[in-house]
Formats: C-alpha cells, sequence, structure tokens
C-alpha cells in the first residue's frame, strides 16, 4: 500500500493522462495520416511507408487544375457547387430555425405545446426514411440533378431543429421583452432588435451546423443527383474518385481534396469562434 | 390527449413512409408495362452491317418528333463515343436529331442506376455481362431489335451470354472482362511466366511481391475453377448455382497443391487489392500480379517497357501442369426499356456495338471485340495483352448466371487457402473446406 498520498495521487493521473494520450492518439492519427499523405509524392498510389517519402505540392495543383485525369471529374467545380448550395442553406435554415425558435420560446398560441410535441416526433425519424418520397416529389416538379433541389432539401425542415436554440431563448429574461414592449416595440422588432444581437453564440452554432450539413452528406445528395456529374458535391465527387475506374489515377488526388474540404468549414469556425466566449446576456438586466 | 396525439402522428408518419414506397413501386411498374412495347420483330428491317433501313425509325426523328437520347459510356470512352455518335448522325441524313448526349457513368454501376428511377436513367447504356439477370428480373432492358444480324457478326459466346430464356436481350460490345497475369519483364522472364511456380520464384529471388486479391471471390473462385470445380448454370429454380461433375480427390489435391505453393512462397505472394499492382509496379516493390483488363492502362504506364501480359501460369499437381481457370465475362450494350425513342435507340445501341465502332475502341482504348471481323484485326491479334486475354477466354468459366451466394463462400475459400493456419498436408480439412464451400454457395447449409 502507498502510504504518501502524494505519490498515489502521481501515479493515478500518470495512469490517467497515459489512456488520454492513447485515446487522442487513436482518434487523430488518420487525420494526421489523410494531411501526410495528401502531400506524397511518387509513382506509388497507395502509400507503402506510414511517413511518405517524397513530398510535393502536385496533388493539389492536379486536383484544382484538372490534370492527371479525365475531365469528367471537376473537382473546383464540385466545391463552388457546395459552397454555393452550403451558403444559401446556411442563410435560410439559420433564420427559419431561430424564427421558430422565438415563436416557440416567446410566443403563447393555442396549440403551441401541441407543435412542439410535432417537431419533436417528426425530428424522430432520419432524413433519410423519406428519400424516395422526397426523390419522386422532386422529379414531379422537375427539380431533381439541380443544387435548387439540395438547397430545398437541406434547408426547408431545419426549423424541426428548433429545440437548443429555443432552449437559450428561454433564457433570456423575458423582463427585456416586456421593457421593449413598454417602449413599443412589435415583436418583430423584439425579435431582431433584442434577442438576436444578445444570442450571438446560438447564432453562430445554427450558422456552423447548417453550413457543414451540405460538405458532409452522401445519401440525398447522390439520389438527387444521380448521374449529372456538374451538379455534384464535393462528398459524392469524393467518393466518386475512389471508385474502380477512377482510383488508380485519382486516389492523391482524393487525399487532397479530403483535406480542402475541410478549410472553408475550418475558416467559418475560426471567424465565428470568438463569439462563443462572449457573455451570453452579459449586462442584459441590471438588479 | 398528448398521448392519443403522439399515436396519431406515429400513425400518420408510418402511413407516409408506405405511400412513399408505393410511389415507388407503382412507378416500377410502369417501367415493365412499358417494355413490352419495344419488343419489335426480328429481320423486319433491311440491315447492312451497322447501318438499319431508315424506315425502322418510323415517326422517330421527323421534325414534329426530333430525338432525344442519353448514352451512358464508362469515363474512358466518353470522348471516343461522342464522336462516334456524330458519325451516327451523319449515318442517317434524312432524320432530325435534337440531342443525343453522352455521360460518363461506369459500367459497374450502371444496373444500380438504372433501377434507381429508369425513367431518367440513359436511353443506351453498357454493362458488364454479370448485370444481366438483374435488368432482366426488373424489366428495365428491352430485347434486341435485330437478332440475326447481331447473332451473325458476335462471337457465338458473347451471344449466347446474353441470351435470356431464348431472348437476345443486349447487343455485344468486348470480350475481354477477366483478369491475366501481368508481370515486369526485367523480374520475371517470359518462359516462367508460363507456370505459378517458376512466377512466384522469379519474385521471390528479385525479393519482390507477387499480388492476387484471394480474398475477393471474383479471383478466388481460380482456386476451386482450376481444380475442377466449375460452375455450369444455375439450377430450374433459377437461384440455385449448378456445378458440373467433378474428381473428388482431384480437386483436393490441387487446392492442396495451392495451399503448399502459397505456403512456400509466404512473403512474396500477398493477397492484396489490384489495385496495388500498379501501385507496386511504380514502387517497384511488385513482381508480378493477376489484373483485369480495367487496369491494362494504369500497369503500362508504370511499368514502360518491362510490360508483360499473358495468360494465366500453370500449376503443377502432382507432376502435371494444370492451367489456371479463371472467371471471365463480356460487356453489352443495352437498351433501356422505358426509352421515349425506342426504335432510334436500338438503332443506335446497334450501331455502336457494330464493326466499326468497336474496331475504333479496339484501337484507341484497348478492348477487346465481340465483332468476329474486328477479332481478326491486327489491331487486336498483334495486342499482347488482347492476346492473353484471349488465351485466358478458352480457359474459364463465363461469368453469366452466377448465383448471388456465389461470390462470398468462394472468398473464404481463397482466405481459407492462403491463411497462416492452412495446413496443405491435411486432404480430410481440404475437402471439408471444399465441400462446405460448395453448400455454402448452393445455399443448402
Amino acid at each position: 500500500m502507498i502510504k504518501s498520498y502524494k505519490l498515489r495521487r502521481h501515479i493515478a493521473n500518470a495512469f490517467v493522462y497515459l489512456f488520454l494520450i492513447v485515446m487522442g492518439f487513436v482518434w487523430i492519427s488518420p487525420f494526421i495520416y489523410l494531411l501526410m499523405h495528401s502531400f506524397r509524392g511518387g509513382a506509388e498510389i497507395y502509400g507503402s511507408t506510414i511517413i511518405p517519402q517524397e513530398w510535393t505540392l502536385q496533388n493539389y495543383i492536379d486536383l484544382f487544375t484538372g490534370s492527371g485525369g479525365t475531365a469528367s471529374l471537376n473537382f473546383p467545380r464540385w466545391f463552388l457547387n457546395t459552397f454555393v448550395v452550403a451558403c444559401f442553406s446556411c442563410v435560410i435554415s439559420t433564420i427559419s430555425v431561430l424564427m421558430v425558435s422565438y415563436a416557440f420560446s416567446r410566443l403563447r398560441f393555442k396549440a403551441r405545446k401541441k407543435f412542439m410535441n410535432v417537431g419533436m416526433i417528426l425530428g424522430m425519424f432520419p432524413g433519410f426514411m423519406t428519400m424516395v418520397a422526397i426523390y419522386y416529389l422532386l422529379k414531379a416538379m422537375g427539380l431533381t440533378q439541380t443544387l435548387v433541389a439540395l438547397v430545398i432539401c437541406y434547408s426547408c425542415g431545419a426549423g424541426l431543429g428548433f429545440q437548443i436554440s429555443k432552449g437559450f431563448f428561454d433564457t433570456i429574461p423575458r423582463a427585456l421583452d416586456e421593457a421593449a414592449t413598454i417602449d413599443g416595440a412589435t415583436k418583430n422588432q423584439i425579435f431582431w432588435k433584442i434577442i438576436l444581437p444578445m444570442s450571438k453564440p446560438i447564432v453562430v452554432y445554427t450558422v456552423l451546423t447548417s453550413f457543414i450539413g451540405p460538405w458532409t452528406d452522401f445519401i440525398l445528395a447522390k439520389i438527387i443527383m444521380g448521374d449529372a456529374r456538374d451538379n455534384y458535391t464535393v462528398a459524392i465527387g469524393l467518393q466518386l474518385m475512389i471508385q474502380q475506374d477512377f482510383k488508380n489515377a485519382y486516389y492523391k488526388q482524393f487525399l487532397a481534396g479530403s483535406v480542402v474540404v475541410a478549410v472553408p468549414i475550418t475558416l467559418l469556425f475560426l471567424k465565428m469562434q470568438k463569439y462563443y466566449v462572449e457573455g451570453v446576456t452579459a449586462g442584459g438586466v441590471k438588479g | 390527449m398528448k398521448k392519443i396525439l403522439a399515436i396519431l402522428l406515429a400513425g400518420m408518419m408510418t402511413a407516409t413512409a408506405l405511400v412513399g414506397c408505393g410511389g415507388g413501386d407503382a412507378s416500377s411498374k410502369t417501367d415493365n408495362g412499358s417494355k413490352a412495347d419495344n419488343g419489335s420483330s426480328d429481320g423486319a428491317a433491311k440491315i447492312e452491317g451497322s447501318i438499319v433501313d431508315d424506315s425502322y425509325f418510323g415517326d422517330e426523328g421527323t421534325d414534329s418528333k426530333p430525338v432525344t437520347l442519353k448514352v451512358w459510356a464508362p469515363d474512358a470512352a466518353v470522348s471516343l463515343v461522342k464522336e462516334q455518335v456524330e458519325a451516327f448522325k451523319k449515318a442517317y441524313p434524312k432524320r432530325k436529331f435534337k440531342e443525343i448526349s453522352v455521360v460518363a457513368q461506369g459500367e459497374k454501376d450502371a444496373a444500380t442506376n438504372i433501377l434507381n428511377d429508369a425513367t431518367t436513367a440513359a436511353d443506351v447504356f453498357s454493362f458488364p455481362s454479370d448485370q444481366l439477370n438483374k435488368l432482366v428480373d426488373a424489366g428495365v432492358i428491352s430485347q434486341v431489335a435485330f437478332k440475326d444480324a447481331v447473332t451473325e457478326a458476335n462471337d457465338e459466346g458473347t451471344v449466347k451470354a446474353g441470351t435470356l430464356n431464348g431472348t437476345l436481350y443486349a447487343y455485344p460490345e468486348t470480350n475481354d472482362n477477366g483478369y491475366y497475369l501481368v508481370y515486369d519483364k526485367s523480374v520475371v522472364s517470359d518462359e516462367q511466366a508460363q507456370t505459378l511456380e517458376g512466377v512466384l520464384e522469379a519474385c521471390k529471388k528479385a525479393g519482390k511481391k507477387f499480388i492476387m486479391n484471394a480474398g475477393d471471390g471474383y479471383y478466388a473462385c481460380t482456386f476451386a475453377f482450376t481444380a475442377g470445380v466449375k460452375i455450369d448454370g444455375l439450377e430450374k429454380d433459377g437461384i440455385t448455382q449448378k456445378f458440373v461433375k467433378y474428381d473428388e480427390d482431384e480437386a483436393v489435391a490441387t487446392l492442396q497443391a495451392f495451399a503448399k505453393l502459397i505456403k512456400d512462397y509466404r512473403g512474396t505472394f500477398q493477397s492484396l487489392d489490384v489495385a496495388n499492382i500498379a501501385s507496386g509496379f511504380a514502387g517497384g516493390k511488385c513482381g508480378a500480379g493477376i489484373d483485369g483488363s480495367w487496369d491494362t492502362a494504369s500497369n503500362q504506364k508504370a511499368l514502360g517497357d518491362n510490360f508483360g501480359a499473358a495468360k494465366l501460369p500453370t500449376i503443377n499437381v502432382n507432376g502435371t501442369d494444370k492451367q489456371l481457370i479463371s472467371i471471365f465475362g463480356y460487356k453489352y450494350i443495352g437498351v433501356n426499356g422505358s426509352s421515349k425513342f425506342p426504335a432510334t435507340a436500338q438503332i443506335l445501341a446497334h450501331y455502336l456495338a457494330g464493326e466499326e465502332c468497336q474496331l475504333q475502341r479496339t484501337e484507341k482504348l484497348g478492348w477487346g471485340p465481340s465483332n468476329k471481323k474486328v477479332q481478326e484485326n491486327k489491331a487486336v491479334t498483334g495486342s499482347p495483352v488482347l492476346k492473353a486475354i484471349g488465351e485466358q477466354a478458352k480457359n474459364a468459366c463465363i461469368q453469366v448466371n452466377v448465383a448471388n451466394t456465389f461470390w462470398d463462400p468462394m472468398a473464404n475459400l481463397g482466405n481459407k487457402i492462403i491463411a497462416d493456419t492452412c495446413n496443405p498436408s491435411d486432404a480430410a480439412a481440404m475437402k471439408k473446406l471444399l465441400n462446405e464451400t460448395i453448400s455454402n454457395v448452393r445455399d443448402e447449409g
């Protein structure tokens, strides 16, 4: 039995840290591998060593200039498509999520609770359950194989994800609304001028989640786009790169592409990160 | 109250989901229905080579009904097929074509993508022979309109494999869908490439790998076929795999020989995905491998002048050299049953599968033709790859009417043979493995 408390604590800590280091390494190693191999040179398609022996930027250059492969795989185009879709669905879904949350949090109307329950239940079903129906509805509207269809799919159901922001709005004291009402503000003005400026963290959260969606969604985009390669998003495009017909020529570009996809999301995150730390309702109500 | 509401809502959701499925079914039924219109009688039109008599178009391609078609071709062929489509338009000057688009679509996923939604899929598409069953079952492919001309022009095997229950469903396009031995001439000599022992010895000496994807049923069935356990179509029920009669002792001995050879050359013999072959040639780590026609271009690029191609080697079983038997398929051009311009689609498919187009693809893309006249062309007889594929095709089981349950047990057989724990001298265990594999393929377990 170890007597010294200090020693015991050190040993316990050592085990905890060792465990954390191992877990951390396991988690991060695929990313490091991906990053390193996206800069791998040489003629080999799959690297035979864990650390590449030759380093080059060629994979990235090929990816954006389209050299070293067939013309039908157009990564810059896919990147642009995804970016456009992400921007539109980000704006639309952020606004709709926040408005729905505000309504549920602040307004009192008939069947409010019931609507919230409906939202909860609908949200429990996985999105791809209705995929076949969505496809045929879009087809009936003549929207399949278009980017508009993607924006519709990603943003129109967004209002259902109101729970988190509603919870946030609930923490903002109603006294603020009341004060504004006394000053003559309408519900609409209260939302835009009082509540929103105080809810930056949740706005940032909503923007980020709705922006990331189009970059990572695969199933829906694949079903909607079919063979229209010009309208692919990066997720289906990258998957195409490692199909049998392409993987010999595109494997390294695929690695580079996977890294590039992370760039816009990271930039957006870094730009918005500072709002996360700002006080939630700092200085909102005194006394 | 809340509970009742929740139950109601859940019920509504389920109902919507079912309606969604129902919608899908309904539309695939219409696809089935429209197939019947396209079953044209054979030999009604006059045909010269790949050109069909203009009257066959009917009212398609007139001013009031200009033709719009979509063609699916694999990426490598897209630009060539575009040229061929232009030539097709010129060949029928009286007809009006609004647009014939050529869209890149891998052959591997052709059937899957057509089954997703036949009405937006291509009117004319190419696919490998093993997808034929699926396409016919779903009723999305219409039968060949010019059966007699196609039968006469193409290799007997390709026509036979494209025929199901007496109906020819697709225009033969290639007969090269198989694998062969590819080797680095600086490592393996042409003579050594004749026997598996020679290939492995040469690779071992040079310290390089021999790669065969023995964990994939597509390649691993070579073990069973070489052992004499060959497939022979399906049973009457249409789903159970039939095997030819084989000599069990000899089969077991052959499998033992494989296991022993692989054990002797452990480290040299590597079971990896075929993409590692081109990669290994480029990195100087691979001496030889068993790879398919689809990777020929990357292997040639990696090896340059040292590129060698041959039929699969032989293996020595108790003193006799036995030829390795592979699985081998064809590629076809099919016509979508729900095409809005069925006659034009048939004429275009016939044109694209015709002699001139096949020759162009052979010359420019290195595809092995199914047309008998093109097969005698210098472009084929002078190509080492097409020669190797042609020779291997004579020693192959045809990949048609293969049961769904075939691949996994074969992969298991391959994995067991190459496993460290495999004991080549244990004939009883090998016999058990073989019988298990067959009963699993036949789904009798």
